[in-house]
């Protein structure tokens, strides 16, 4: 009570007039995530290189048109080095960039689809093994062991090979079937952590139903770490399917891989030596460029990381 | 410790049963049958009917799996245990025997200089972390990280063997010599494509792992008592920092036979991967089941070595 005959300007703190409190607008999460990722100097310029690779893999497929599978009688052709084939033609008289181009739309593609179909399973079953507990999370979780106790690549291989080699389908469902248990298990965790938290406990107070709950308020907060997972598998995944392909088990010609292109260069070794370096570097662009992002953005979802400027 | 190790294989068997489960499920259900391989105009009804019976395919298939599961284990003393490949007929067990040596001569020397090279390289980034060592190798990490292992196998060839003719191309041996420095010989291309990739992951863990350590309370205790930057890293450092590299260790068990199918296939090494491969590419199914069951087998043994090695090195570990 002692306050009370006190003016009111005077309760204002020394040194701070009401035009001095803080006015910088708060920032919602995501606007900090971004702002953390752009911090990051490697992983902006990594997310710039996979622009530029997807656009690539957009743009030169459609100037191209057929250019990709056609058959030439400028095989093996390199000079003059032109705007038409930068890279020259392959043995068959195709244009390289434009195939290479066709390849990396296709890897990009695998990639992307498969890491899709990963997430989605291991959303799915990492968020019932969590929210439901008990026996159902015990028998959820041994079915990941076994999963994950399989040689992974062999179990791709089998996939494919029994379900149709050449097929862009098979191979994505096979990469995605086999791939999808660490998402699985880091989702399970954020569950078992959000399951006591007091946003959960508020809207189970209110009556929201189970499905509600772990689709609405759980999961948008449990997908933090599956998304950084989720950037690395596509570098995984681009790799498995050049690793099947070049063991004939993937795409085959005239279908364009990085895998196949490097087996048919693997012929043309000692005429050709850059022909093996072409889908070779494109192939570590994408591993590179997808590892930093996902290394860029584990630091920026941490919600404990600051911005430092 | 005992009752601990115990419980844990106990705990494994029915990820065992589950491994054989989902390898018999996909052999079995995908579309073709074991026996097309056989069908041919020479082939007469009759002859493929036979052979369903004999294979037991005619039976259900729950019969079928527990057949072949009970027997699977009687491989100690069973050559037959296996099957018979259906390529040449041999029993699979011994053909899986007979390329067992060569997977673990590459994988083996591979993980050997990998570990050798790996830890150094990691506790000298950590110690000087931020210096242009640091960073240097840092780059040639990423980029090693990132380099498919078939890729630089290919690179590899092209520059050693083509270009400057130092190594063979590909094979394990030169024909008619068996003595090990040609051995070592054709050794060399596939032990360093997989170390370099390999070494790359590992001496990044190894950095990690020291930088944590060095920035424990400990150290600052034992540097606060005088002792030398010697000491300190080698003597109370390096031994914590070692304990994550135990568990790495364990867990890499299993790829020393099923790892290497990759580079097995790009330097024609007659090893374990390999066999697989062609196995699936033939639809050898016997040799394809047996080398899940393994793959399998080991992944598990790792975890449990893994964990067992874990408590060994770390005294805070109680089971």
């Amino acid at each position: 009570m002692v306050a009370t005959n006190i003016p009111a300007s005077k309760l204002v703190a020394p040194g701070g007039g009401i035009d001095e409190v803080d006015l910088t607008p708060v920032r919602t999460y995501w606007q900090l995530v971004r702002s953390r990722f752009l911090h990051h100097r490697l992983a902006s310029m990594a997310l710039i290189l996979m622009g530029l690779l997807i656009l690539a893999s957009i743009v030169f497929p459609i100037i191209g048109g057929d250019a990709w599978y056609k058959t030439s009688l400028k095989f093996g052709q390199k000079d003059p080095v032109s705007i038409i084939a930068p890279l020259g033609y392959d043995n068959i008289g195709i244009n390289i960039f434009y195939r290479l181009m066709k390849a990396l739309q296709t890897s990009l593609m695998i990639g992307a689809f498969a890491v899709l179909i990963i997430v989605v399973i291991g959303t799915v079953v990492g968020s019932v093994a969590g929210y439901v507990g008990g026996k159902v999370d015990n028998l959820l979780m041994r079915v990941v062991d076994v999963v994950l106790s399989l040689p992974t690549f062999f179990l791709v291989i089998m996939f494919v090979a029994f379900l149709g080699s050449g097929n862009v389908l098979v191979i994505i469902f096979a990469i995605g079937l086999t791939g999808w248990t660490t998402a699985a298990r880091l989702v399970r965790a954020e569950f078992l952590r959000l399951r006591e938290a007091e946003f959960v406990q508020a809207a189970k107070a209110l009556g929201a139903s189970d499905f509600r709950i772990a689709t609405r308020h759980m999961i948008p907060g449990a997908m933090a770490p599956v998304v950084v997972a989720a950037t690395l598998g596509i570098a995984d995944a681009v790799v498995t399917e050049a690793a099947l392909s070049f063991l004939g088990f993937g795409l085959l010609p005239p279908e364009a891989s990085l895998g196949n292109m490097l087996t048919n260069a693997q012929d043309y070794f000692y005429r050709q030596p850059l022909w093996i370096y072409y889908p070779g570097i494109t192939l570590i662009l994408v591993v590179i460029a997808a590892s930093f992002i996902g290394d860029g953005l584990r630091d920026a979802l941490d919600p404990r990381q600051r911005v430092d400027n | 410790m005992a009752t601990y190790i115990l419980r844990r294989l106990i705990q494994s068997i029915p990820i065992l049963i589950g491994i054989s489960l989902l390898a018999f499920l996909i052999v079995y259900l995908t579309p073709g049958s074991p026996v097309d391989r056989f069908r041919s105009p020479r082939v007469s009804a009759e002859a493929i009917a036979a052979l369903i019976r004999a294979y037991g395919l005619d039976q259900p298939l729950p019969v079928q799996f527990f057949k072949w599961f009970t027997k699977f284990w009687g491989f100690i003393w069973d050559p037959t245990a296996w099957g018979y490949s259906f390529v040449d007929g041999a029993p699979v067990r011994d053909k899986i025997f007979a390329r067992v040596p060569a997977t673990l001569q590459l994988t083996g020397a591979a993980l050997l200089l990998t570990v050798v090279l790996a830890i150094p390289i990691g506790v000298l980034q950590a110690v000087k972390q931020y210096s242009w060592w640091d960073k240097l190798i840092t780059i040639f990490e990423t980029i090693g990280y990132a380099v498919p292992t078939f890729w630089l196998g290919l690179i590899l060839k092209q520059f050693f063997s083509i270009q400057l003719n130092l190594f063979p191309l590909f094979g394990q041996h030169t024909f008619g010599k068996t003595d090990p420095f040609d051995l070592l010989w054709h050794l060399a291309l596939p032990v360093v494509t997989l170390t370099v990739v390999s070494t790359a992951g590992w001496s990044r863990y190894m950095r990690a792992s020291m930088l944590e350590v060095l920035r424990a309370d400990y150290i600052r205790t034992a540097k606060s008592k005088g002792l030398g930057t010697r000491p300190v890293i080698f003597k109370h450092a390096l031994r914590n920092a070692l304990i994550p590299i135990v568990t790495l260790l364990g867990l890499t068990v299993p790829t020393l036979l099923s790892g290497a199918a990759i580079t097995e296939a790009v330097f024609s090494w007659p090893g374990l991967g390999g066999l697989g491969v062609d196995a699936v590419r033939d639809r050898d199914y016997p040799v394809v089941l047996a080398t899940v069951m393994i793959g399998g087998a080991l992944v598990i043994l790792g975890n449990l070595i893994a964990d067992i090695a874990y408590g060994y090195v770390d005294p805070r570990i109680k089971y």
